[in-house]
């Protein structure tokens, strides 16, 4: 009598150029296979996958929950969750950070219905920690509908400990909320590509509608979507379902121009889109690919291009939408005058999900000693080793007196608004180098406090800061009672710096709070408070 | 035996605690109430009127004020309080004269009729500030105690009012000036307060110590504004004349914490002295009230400041007629800031200059100087010191206001909320379909 025999396809070959199946499929004899063995198998495998997840999962939620709140929140960390506190009306922080500025609110709103029961940095952080969490699960479920479960997992795995990925899911930063649905937004793509059914393109046009409520720089994917379709002749869509998906995407994200219209916030809003079409740059052009680029992981993205260079002639429609989802924000992005550290991370998933492509299908000829498997996770494990390590030191709070914008919190900013909010009258106003200290500040502070930096220019300002026409004269007349200075602002605005501590010798400055960070025995300040009178 | 020799010992040792300095420092320290630092700062030349006049709930300018022009009724018209808007100050003349004819035995019609004859703007005396000229001190009555029953201690002008301030007289009873000696050996509140051990320190903006009362010809301001460098010895013994230093000296002591238990400010050029720009004294005071409670005195201290007279503008309550022939003078402005004070609260309780000397004798428990001060009422009527010590509040009207459109938050939840309940219905149906499909090909 013979065993019965069981096959399980996971993966189609490397040289398959026809689409892999939505699911493994289990395929048996059906004369000889038990059903008991069947289910064994298939529960073997799910406990397998289940297992793995669970490992992934463990490890990036405690990558990006270890110390969360070592430090105190940056600027636009402070800004999104002050516009949170504004929203749950909690009044010590309403005067400071007005409900409208320039993006669209869905973050914000998430959170502010927390901050009515609590005000808190750990909370903020910790709503972005849950969205980059469910990221990491949903870059599996990416991996898995494009490549198969190996590829998914491996697609999670490289997420879960991207530097990039788990710095910014550390902040309470828009960006991981718009990465979240981009994620969606593709993976509803790719389900629309492997089953050609309509509902998908319309779901993808709602989850780039979430997109773009958490970011509006989400509209970029809008494009990248465009021109997937564009160029995929192999996933047709009818114009009656484009236009469909296209009124969906509107239909959402009506939500912010019919707020900003209800709010009474039209002039607020308008003033914001003049001023980012009028910025100057604030960084040069090719910024990411010395900050972001690095951050993904230059090996994930050697793996990533090398597995497009050797399974060239496998290329399918499912290449073509990760390099769409990559490339246009890249280019973008690059071409844009206003850069900032974290605006790529919506490409993030598409990088991973590409080179857990070249692991799960090394292209080994037969006769070659070594089992793939073992091969692709050998490979895995020396890639998550390198991730590993650089996330691990990147989450470590900067002992410098540099601080990259998005890329952490800011060292001395939350005890320095804790000792004015303690030891300063409520009424006080300071004066700091620029807005970023002013928008800390102010968060843990609750103290009005004013940027030097800020141009007096409205076309040269952010529309939400006012400018403090002549310093001189509002110290000589008591309405500046403390100036700020700090090593990061001061890094960036030397010019402004010198400024501020001549003020401080003019007006008796005397330092009545400093903050420092030590490297080894180094002790660098980084925020001084000056009381000045005139 | 030993019994008696423990008992003298103890005696003994109890007998020199309390005779020696730090047990007279302890004494000394010791107040009535919670306040343990008493500051007061004396302005120039303001009634109330000219700055109260219109304030809510103050005895202000009665709505049927006129003034007349001419006070032997000729058909010449008068004049309405208005406000002062653009106008230039001017330096009213405010001599004992002045005061009589402006008080015209009581008629308190004088006002504009008085300076007629004089080289001024006749009519500006009936001009008066408000809130868009003075808003920091409007603020601070809005916050803190603001008195409307204050009165200038002398009919006269600053030199006695400030001698008032300092030692309960008017000084020279003859002139208002110093005499060529000075003051000889007058008792001021300087001496009480050493004679019990308690700090005090006379802080003078732009001091100048070579100032005193014998500089030959008119007195100079600075003397008529610190009487107390009118007296010989207060100038030439240095443990004394140590007490007088310059302002700058304020600011360090607060920095450093020994803020002295009395402190005198006095002002120089932002005195609010007419023509002088009302809203650099203002800037002044604000910025030595805002040191004050930006310190670690704070909690236990108090702010006072007045006017040393009227400076010939126009008050519409009549003061009262004291025994000593010397006042009272008419209402001046006079604030009161603490941590204890009432809030927003208009004192009604009849007050004068030496109230303060009074309160500062009160607290610290030393013998009156003389009728007046002991006559007077202190400030306790402006204090609760039921309550806990108040946070500072700095007070800055003036300053730009953060101005933030915060803009309406109702519409959001209902617009988000929407938007991603319509998203998930999209992806839920999508992923619905999916798998039905899925569960009918497998059957």
């Amino acid at each position: 009598m013979s065993r019965p025999r069981l096959v399980v396809v996971q993966d189609p070959p490397a040289v398959h150029v026809v689409d892999p199946p939505e699911e493994p499929i289990v395929t048996h004899d059906p004369v000889t296979l038990r059903p008991s063995l069947v289910r064994r198998h298939v529960t073997w495998a799910r406990v397998t996958i289940g297992a793995c997840l669970m490992v992934i999962v463990s490890v990036a939620t405690f990558l990006r929950l270890y110390g969360l709140d070592r430090v105190g929140f940056n600027s636009d960390e402070a800004v999104y969750a002050g516009q949170a506190a504004s929203i749950a009306h909690v009044k010590e922080l309403t005067p400071f950070f007005p409900i409208y500025r320039a993006h669209p609110l869905l973050f914000q709103a998430l959170l502010s219905v927390f901050y009515r029961f609590e005000v808190s940095d750990f909370i903020g952080r910790l709503l972005a920690v849950l969205f980059g969490l469910a990221t990491v699960v949903l870059g599996y479920s990416l991996g898995r509908a494009l490549y198969g479960r190996r590829a998914g997992l491996a697609t999670a795995a490289i997420l879960a400990l991207m530097p990039y990925h788990v710095i910014t899911s550390r902040q309470a930063l828009l960006d991981i909320t718009e990465t979240f649905f981009a994620t969606l937004a593709l993976y509803a793509l790719v389900r629309y590509g492997t089953s050609k059914k309509s509902m998908w393109l319309y779901a993808s046009g709602a989850a780039l509608g979430l997109t773009f409520l958490s970011k509006e720089t989400g509209i970029v994917l809008v494009a990248a979507a465009v021109c997937f379709l564009a160029l995929s002749p192999d996933v047709p869509a009818r114009s009656r379902d484009l236009i469909g998906s296209l009124f969906v995407f509107i239909g959402i994200t009506v939500a912010y121009p019919l707020s900003i219209a209800l709010g009474g916030a039209t002039t607020t809003g308008r003033s914001f889109f003049v001023w980012q079409l009028l910025r100057r740059p604030n960084h040069s052009l090719f910024f990411y690919f010395g900050t972001a680029l690095p951050a993904i992981g230059l090996l994930v993205i050697v793996v990533a291009l090398a597995g497009l260079v050797l399974h060239r002639r496998a290329r399918s429609w499912r290449e073509t939408l990760l390099l769409s989802w990559i490339l246009v924000p890249l280019v973008f992005f690059t071409l844009w005058p206003v850069k900032g550290f974290q605006y790529l991370l919506p490409i993030a998933p598409a990088v991973a999900a590409l080179a857990a492509r070249t692991l799960s299908r090394l292209p080994l000829r037969r006769g070659v000693p070594v089992p793939k498997i073992l091969l692709s996770a050998l490979l895995l494990t020396t890639i998550g080793g390198t991730l590993l390590v650089s996330s691990w030191s990147r989450i470590e709070p900067t002992t410098g007196t540099v601080l990259l914008a998005g890329s952490g919190g800011l060292p001395g900013g939350r005890e320095s608004g804790d000792w004015l909010r303690s030891n300063v009258a409520p009424d006080a106003r300071l004066l700091a180098l620029g807005p970023s200290m002013a928008n800390v500040l102010q968060f843990y502070g609750n103290r009005k406090v004013w940027g030097l930096s800020v141009s007096t220019n409205s076309l040269h300002r952010n529309p939400v800061y006012q400018p403090l026409p002549n310093p001189d004269v509002a110290i000589r007349r008591g309405e500046i009672q403390y100036l700020v200075w700090d090593a990061y602002s001061a890094d960036r605005s030397p010019k402004f710096a010198t400024q501020l501590l001549k003020y401080v010798n003019r007006f008796h400055g005397r330092v009545v709070h400093a903050e420092s960070v030590k490297s080894g025995n180094k002790v660098t300040p980084v925020i001084t408070i000056y009381a000045v009178r005139p | 035996m030993n019994r008696v020799i423990c008992f003298l010992s103890v005696v003994l040792v109890w007998a020199g605690l309390l005779t020696s300095p730090a047990g007279a420092a302890s004494t000394a320290s010791s107040t009535k109430t919670p306040i343990k630092h008493f500051v007061t700062l004396m302005q120039e030349n303001h009634s109330f009127d000219n700055y109260f006049g219109t304030f809510p709930g103050a005895n202000g300018i009665p709505p049927t004020a006129c003034m007349p022009k001419d006070r032997r009724g000729l058909p010449s018209g008068c004049i309405k309080p208005f406000s002062i808007g653009g106008r230039a100050s001017e330096n009213l003349p405010d001599s004992r004269a002045v005061f009589n004819n402006q008080y015209a035995r009581g008629a308190m019609d004088g006002f504009v009729s008085a300076l007629s004859a004089r080289a001024v703007t006749a009519d500006l005396t009936m001009a008066h500030y408000d809130e868009s000229d003075i808003s920091y001190y409007w603020d601070v009555a809005r916050q803190y105690v603001l008195f409307d029953n204050y009165f200038s201690s002398a009919s006269g002008g600053s030199l006695w009012n400030h001698m008032f301030w300092m030692t309960g007289t008017p000084g020279n009873p003859k002139a208002e000036k110093v005499p060529a000696g000075g003051f000889g050996s007058l008792p001021t509140i300087f001496d009480r307060l050493n004679a019990k051990g308690v700090s005090w320190k006379v802080y003078i903006q732009n001091y100048k110590p070579a100032e005193t009362f014998r500089v030959k010809g008119p007195e100079p301001a600075q003397v008529i504004r610190a009487p107390i460098l009118a007296f010989a010895r207060f100038v030439d013994d240095p443990r004394l004349s140590a007490h007088v230093v310059p302002l700058d000296d304020y600011y360090s002591d607060l920095a450093k914490g020994t803020l002295p238990a009395v402190s005198y400010v006095v002002p120089s050029g932002p005195s609010e002295h007419p023509p002088g720009r009302v809203q650099s004294g203002e800037a002044f005071v604000g910025n030595v009230v805002t040191a004050l409670k930006s310190s670690t005195a704070w909690p236990s201290s108090a702010f006072m400041w007045s006017y040393d007279d009227w400076g010939g503008w126009y008050d519409h309550a009549s003061p009262p007629k004291n025994a000593d022939g010397f006042g009272l003078g008419f209402r001046v402005p006079a604030l009161l800031v603490s941590p204890y004070a009432k809030r927003g609260v208009v004192d009604h309780t009849q007050l004068e200059h030496t109230s303060m000397l009074k309160f500062i004798e009160t607290n610290w428990g030393l013998p009156a100087l003389g009728t007046r001060d002991a006559g007077a009422n202190d400030l306790r009527s402006a204090f609760d010191f039921g309550q806990p010590p108040r946070p500072p509040q700095l007070l800055s009207s003036e300053a730009p206001s953060p101005n933030v459109v915060s803009g309406k938050s109702a519409i959001i939840y209902p617009a988000y909320g929407g938007a991603v309940l319509v998203a998930l219905a999209f992806l839920g149906v999508a992923a619905f379909r999916t798998r039905r499909r899925k569960r009918r090909a497998a059957a």
